[in-house]
């Protein structure tokens, strides 16, 4: 978020002040009544090359001989990835996407899919 | 979510809350509507990824209710996959991802005042419009052989009926007969899928009218993954399947329907049953909005997929030109993701990052036995260029083949359900 400037005046302190319990009611109201379906997709770094992966891997964890990568943590998929990049074999599909990732794509879209392996939610 | 402004939280919430609770107001105030035409791969892709943001009205127009996917198709021609378990509903894009969807055609689109309208009168405004409609025929350039010759010799290039035809075909030829295939000029839909037919057609044949023969006639005098279609056939169909290139026979000229006859430079080949694959070109929509070049093909910008000749319009699939990308529903889906993240970005404010483009295809010799490819795109002077390709190679073991063949089920169930919203 970005920061208010420090000369911010008296009236406008208040203003925020009140934005910010009506967005905190609005929020909680949120969470409570949608916990999840309607909240809309993040649309980070790592959730744009993370789309990529939901053209082979099943969503939902299961996927008949693609393995799932639904509840895999952080250093695990760094870890494949880069074992796929060095190497063509077992998948060229993997070493191809591996190669065009930089260092930090990599770690942004790992990051992205273990919080949302995390959250218990599907792309 | 920290390149977000505080008003722009607000918004998300209060849209994501409101929307929910009285879409209709919403509608009416301004929120940013997107439409999407065509429910294909393209179109169907765009549509899910932008309704899962839930901060775009979207609307997808498909005169269609169920999609017929092309890729497996040849496995259904061979009898080892059934018709509906390639057809999909778009009901899952509405329900469970937001999307108005409208059973219609689009007949005209108004860029300068940002409409479109439909066959059955509709007029829907946009924000931004989606023009995904696959490809269409260069009918005529084979002398005979029109929309209605298709009726009675199928192309089965659009898998639905079409390929229900030739399926019929197959199965009722008597053994001994010849199999013709027509294979198109480039660039068409899925490179390698006529010699795939091939294979597959031939799979059928060496099970059930093992003295048939398979006849390949093709405008061109290579083609892709050609070394591993060779090596394949003579593993596994000696003798079965000719192929011909264009120097050879000058490619098809005319076809004689009620003969069922085709008409090279130098001979006349009669066919049990053939196959015309015609030329092709973007879908008829592209050329009535001014979207296609002198190529019949629509040029796109390789980030955001908008038109170069249309601003406000975005393209993606089949019918786009300007680069490397083979036309496949991988390219198409890949294609239509970047393209969803650059319109919220135009529409939300929303960050955007240089797509990764990507294309794979799995591509079947018999039941077991699969060969793959794998490449990398990136955009270059206003182009798609190849970053990266990698291709199976001949001689790998049957082992690595079947497994080939194992993922390439796998990716189907996967990527449909990606495209059109199931299992999510």
């Amino acid at each position: 978020m970005k920061r208010e400037p420090a000369a911010a005046i008296g009236s406008r302190a208040k203003d925020l002040a009140a934005e910010i319990r009506w967005l905190l009611s609005l929020l909680l109201s949120a969470i409570l009544l949608f916990p999840e379906s309607s909240s809309p997709a993040d649309v980070s770094q790592g959730a744009q090359i993370a789309a990529t992966c939901a053209s082979c891997h099943d969503p939902t964890g299961g996927g008949q001989a693609i393995p799932p990568i639904a509840a895999l943590d952080e250093q695990a998929i760094v870890k494949a990835m880069l074992a796929f990049r060095a190497s063509e074999s077992p998948s060229l599909v993997m070493h191809a996407i591996a190669l065009s990732l930089s260092d930090d794509e990599l770690a942004a879209t790992a990051r992205y899919l273990a919080d949302r392996a995390n959250a218990g939610r599907q792309p | 979510m920290t390149d977000c402004t505080r008003r722009q939280i607000g918004g998300l919430i209060g849209g994501a809350l409101l929307a929910v609770a009285a879409p209709h107001v919403i509608r009416g105030q301004g929120r940013a509507k997107v439409v999407v035409i065509g429910g294909g791969i393209g179109g169907a892709t765009v549509a899910r990824y932008l309704g899962d943001m839930k901060s775009i009205d979207v609307t997808l127009v498909e005169p269609n209710s169920t999609h017929v996917t092309c890729f497996f198709s040849n496995l259904y021609l061979a009898g080892l996959r059934s018709l509906a378990s390639l057809t999909f509903g778009l009901e899952t894009l509405a329900e469970g991802h937001g999307i108005t969807i409208i059973r219609d055609s689009a007949v005209a689109i108004d860029p300068a005042g940002r409409a479109v309208e439909l066959r059955g009168g509709t007029k829907l405004s946009y924000d931004r419009l989606v023009v995904a409609p696959g490809i269409a025929f260069k009918f005529g350039e084979i002398e005979g052989y029109d929309e209605a010759a298709a009726k009675i010799i199928p192309h089965a290039w659009i898998a639905g009926p079409q390929s229900e035809l030739l399926r019929r075909q197959l199965e009722s030829m008597e053994d001994g007969g010849v199999f013709v295939i027509a294979a198109p000029p480039n660039p068409f839909r899925c490179p390698p899928a006529p010699y795939e037919r091939a294979s597959l057609v031939a799979y059928y044949f060496k099970q059930f009218k093992p003295k048939s023969k398979i006849l390949i006639l093709d405008a061109k005098d290579t083609f892709s993954g050609q070394e591993l279609f060779q090596d394949a056939w003579s593993r596994h169909y000696p003798g079965m399947i000719e192929w011909l290139p264009s120097q050879f026979t000058g490619a098809i000229k005319a076809v004689d329907v009620a003969a069922r006859s085709v008409v090279t430079e130098g001979e006349t080949i009669k066919a049990a049953v053939a196959n015309i694959i015609p030329a092709q070109k973007a879908g008829l929509i592209g050329e009535k909005a001014g979207l296609t070049d002198a190529s019949g093909w629509c040029p796109v910008d390789p980030v955001t997929f908008e038109s170069t000749l249309q601003p406000g319009i975005h393209v993606v699939g089949d019918s786009i030109i300007g680069g490397d990308m083979p036309k496949s529903a991988f390219s198409a889906n890949s294609q239509a993701k970047a393209c969803a993240f650059a319109i919220a970005a135009f529409l939300t404010g929303s960050p955007q990052f240089p797509p990764h483009l990507f294309n794979s295809c799995y591509t079947f010799l018999a039941p077991d036995d699969a060969f793959t490819n794998a490449l990398t795109f990136a955009p270059e002077g206003g182009r798609i260029k190849t970053v990266k390709m990698f291709i199976s190679k001949v001689g790998e073991s049957a082992e690595v083949r079947r497994r080939t063949a194992q993922h390439a089920v796998g990716w189907y169930s996967a990527f449909t359900a990606d495209v059109f919203g199931g299992g999510s």
